[in-house]
């Protein structure tokens, strides 16, 4: 029925001899909403990188309207018509959310015609049933109004193709519904929807086809009528690929509680009561924006909750990072590179960075005694290369987690959160990194992995917990649960069942 | 597999967060400056009878006009998100370039050669801190070096003196339109452009909206990298009108001096930046912000108060107004140090 706008051949991307994509064929017609699916790692992001022009594919051609093209970097992905709304929107904060939805495209010519700007932004907003005064700085917007503004601002840019990723996280449900119907109008437009989302539903809900991909292949394409979640997570889980042969013994101490959340709860999170014990691995996971990262937001002190936390029995009020490390708490974040390391500094001195103080005598630090300090870590992690001096930067992505775990061996900590461990971390590295947590554990830590790869929690996790809707809705021992069941857990938007 | 609908625990704060502060903060983070701007003025029209005067409202406008055309041009390169530290060598070089080119081309000829240097000054720290992708402040440091050297070079360090017979010219800046300095004049269409062109034209919009969040300028297609160029452009520009004003004033123009403009215009333009509560760098602002300093530096002549005085109380004033306007104005997480 439709043309094909966009075609993808072949396109194959690898990362320093690690292969991302290998060789994905797939075609987007014109007015079709095409789901993607696919486990983290499975390719997803580095796809629509390809497509926005954030990366450029190391082998394959893009077609758009049957002619290849090059895409030269977000402007040049811009200028061809292909457009994304990433989870994070990004407007101007001092702008307003008129100014914002036709940034770039202001409707006159050198000079500003802001009755002009208003006009426009306001026929936009009614057009999609936006109720947002447009004359508010987007500064003082919500984080889902700012999700509605940025979709506005798509409608101005006349793109051909927009991707969604993961749009209604942040959502509510009246939110949703409101971006369904703005989708069912960019298709009405013959606008081509590249939808990425765990939530199954969505997807049987909006999508003409939805494409499966595994380990960087696509391993189906479905029709509408085809999508069913039996169907979905065969295509999704990956057989063939060796198993990663870890996992959780069990080192849990039966009665010696580490870290006890009672009632905690913000905004986004309601009431949430559980137990860690000592040598336990609590794995966490859900769809995004369900709300685990407030879970670890509390523990780290990035934000504030109410309810308490008990380390080792002691209530601990944790307002900032520095509470949470005296507090005993190791948060190991997702993103390493912002949020954990100092590239520019070398290795031995980020993973010294926490230890300096027992590392000084009378308050000076030898540079001598800092490099032993880190080859002793370096050793003991396995990081490669064996290089202390050299910059943080240099390192892979699986060294540079583990140097951030290196980070914490000295400091003892009692509880340790780690968010997406192995996310941006390479093949070879991962079973290190495994290793390593479970070592933690075995020594008596209490460890809490939040991830959205099923995989990685089966191999580490004595107990999986599952987030909807900002509580938990399963809460099971790790053996009770098959891949399949897991996925099918995250992937269904059960209601959440109170479960203590 | 229902489809249930439940709504986030979250909705409070959704709707409408952040509604419009406190009335007398507000009012206070809007007009807080300018009541401070107006009781000090207040204050120095009690202490000396001749401060009050329109006579004396006319010297500090005359003197502050070198200054308000540097700091107006520092304010789009801070609004852009960068930094310029060659502003004010920028004067003296085109101070010189005008006064030597007199005698080879005639005044005309000599202002627009001095402009057109001071433009590819400004170039050239553009391009340096965008496709060449140093930090603003190093290379504009820099090119205050290169600058202060060739100015050297230039003048050998003697004054290039200009001819006594150049009417037309020393007119710019030492002629009178009735009891108003011309240059004043000079100075209010300067600012009217410039503030027409930051508020009314996509010139200032996308500098603005490049300044505030970059990454979203550039996913709306904006080229970033060209408006951080024209901002040092138009920098250089405002200084280098500033340069053939002083050179007219003085009649000739000298090999250094320029370097004290540039502090005076920093302290302006973030002074200038809590005028009327908005918190970012804007060109009214920033003459205010002049006017402020050179208020107060004339007030404080006239009450007898010591330099060494008048230095301490610009820099406490400046440390308070942008304090209290950081207070006010309270960002979750405070992490830049800039």
């Amino acid at each position: 029925m439709a043309a094909p706008l966009v075609e993808l051949r072949d396109l194959h991307k690898d990362f320093s001899g690690v292969q991302v994509l290998k060789g994905i064929s797939l075609v987007l017609n014109q007015g079709e909403i095409h789901g993607l699916l696919g486990e983290n790692g499975a390719g997803k992001s580095t796809l629509i990188k390809i497509l926005t022009g954030v990366y450029a594919a190391s082998s394959g051609e893009v077609l758009l309207d049957g002619k290849a093209v090059v895409i030269h970097g977000p402007i040049g992905a811009h200028r061809l018509g292909l457009g994304a709304v990433y989870q994070d929107a990004e407007l101007v904060g001092s702008y307003t959310v008129a100014e914002n939805i036709v940034l770039g495209n202001e409707p006159s010519h050198g000079w500003l015609d802001r009755r002009a700007i208003l006009r426009e932004a306001s026929a936009i907003l009614d057009q999609i049933g936006v109720t947002i005064d447009p004359t508010r700085r987007a500064s003082s917007l919500t984080a889902a109004e700012m999700q509605m503004v940025t979709l506005a601002t798509l409608f101005h840019r006349r793109y051909r193709l927009i991707i969604l990723d993961e749009p209604t996280a942040r959502l509510s449900a009246p939110e949703t519904r409101l971006l369904f119907g703005l989708m069912a109008r960019f298709r009405e437009q013959g606008i081509a929807i590249v939808y990425i989302s765990h939530r199954l539903n969505e997807i049987r809900e909006l999508c003409d086809r939805a494409t499966i991909l595994r380990d960087g292949s696509v391993s189906g394409t479905l029709a509408r009528d085809e999508i069913n979640e039996e169907i979905v997570t065969r295509l999704m889980v990956n057989r063939s690929a060796a198993e990663l042969d870890v996992s959780n013994p069990g080192f849990a101490q039966a009665d010696r509680v580490v870290l006890e959340l009672r009632d905690l709860s913000t905004p986004r999170l309601r009431p949430l009561s559980l137990q860690v014990r000592a040598g336990e691995v609590l794995g966490i996971t859900g769809p995004l924006g369900a709300g685990m990262e407030q879970i670890e937001r509390s523990l780290g002190g990035l934000g504030a909750y109410s309810g308490t936390i008990l380390v080792d029995g002691t209530a601990q009020a944790i307002a900032s990072p520095a509470h949470a490390r005296r507090a005993g708490i190791a948060l190991i974040p997702e993103d390493r590179r912002k949020q954990a390391l100092f590239p520019n500094l070398s290795l031995a001195e980020n993973v010294a960075l926490p230890a300096l103080g027992d590392l000084a005598i009378g308050g000076l630090v030898g540079p001598g005694s800092v490099l032993r300090y880190a080859h002793s870590v370096v050793d003991r992690l396995s990081i490669f290369p064996n290089a202390p001096e050299r910059a943080m930067r240099f390192f892979s992505g699986g060294n540079q987690q583990k140097a951030v775990i290196g980070k914490w061996l000295k400091r003892d900590a009692r509880v340790y959160v780690f968010v997406e461990p192995t996310s941006g971390v390479d093949v070879g590295a991962i079973r290190q990194i495994y290793e390593l947590i479970l070592e933690l554990a075995r020594a008596g830590a209490a460890i809490i992995v939040i991830s959205s790869s099923v995989k990685e929690l089966l191999a580490l996790s004595e107990t999986i917990a599952v987030v909807h809707h900002g509580a938990i809705s399963a809460l099971l021992p790790r053996d009770a649960c098959t891949r399949d069941s897991l996925l099918a857990l995250t992937i269904s938007a059960t209601a959440p069942a109170a479960v203590a | 597999m229902t489809t249930t609908t439940t709504p986030v625990a979250s909705s409070p704060g959704r709707s409408t967060t952040q509604a419009t502060r406190g009335g007398a903060l507000g009012v206070l983070r809007r007009w807080g400056t300018i009541i401070v701007i107006l009781l000090v003025g207040v204050l120095f029209g009690v202490l000396s009878p001749y401060f009050a005067t329109v006579s004396n409202f006319n010297n500090i406008l005359f003197s502050m006009i070198v200054s308000a055309m540097v700091s107006m041009g520092l304010t789009y390169v801070v609004a852009a998100g960068s930094f310029d530290l060659s502003v004010g060598v920028i004067v003296t070089t085109a101070s010189i370039v005008t006064a030597l080119l007199i005698p080879h081309t005639g005044w005309p000829l000599a202002i627009v050669g001095g402009l057109i240097i001071a433009c590819v000054i400004g170039l050239v720290n553009g391009l340096l801190v965008t496709y060449a992708r140093l930090s603003g402040i190093v290379s504009t440091l820099g090119m205050m070096f290169v600058l202060g050297g060739i100015n050297q070079y230039l003048t050998n360090g003697y004054q290039i003196p200009v001819d006594y017979g150049e009417v037309a010219f020393r007119f710019i800046g030492q002629g009178r339109v009735g009891p108003v300095g011309f240059p004043v004049f000079l100075l209010a269409a300067v600012f009217i452009s410039g503030h027409v062109l930051s508020t009314r034209s996509k010139v200032g919009h996308y500098i603005g909206a490049v300044g505030d969040n970059p990454m979203a300028a550039y996913y709306s297609g904006i080229l970033v990298y060209r408006w951080v160029v024209v901002s040092f452009v138009l920098s250089a520009l405002f200084a280098g009108i500033g340069g053939v004003i002083l050179t007219s004033i003085s009649s000739s123009a000298q090999p250094v001096g320029g370097e004290g403009y540039l502090l005076e215009a920093f302290a302006a333009v973030f002074l200038g930046a809590t005028i009327l509560g908005k918190g970012k760098p804007h060109l009214l602002g920033t003459l205010l912000g002049v006017f402020f300093l050179y208020m107060v530096s004339s007030g404080m002549n006239m009450v007898g108060i010591s330099f060494a005085t008048r230095q301490l109380f610009n820099g406490l004033v400046l440390i308070l107004a942008v304090g209290a306007n950081a207070l006010l104005n309270r960002e979750e997480i405070h992490l830049k140090f800039i």
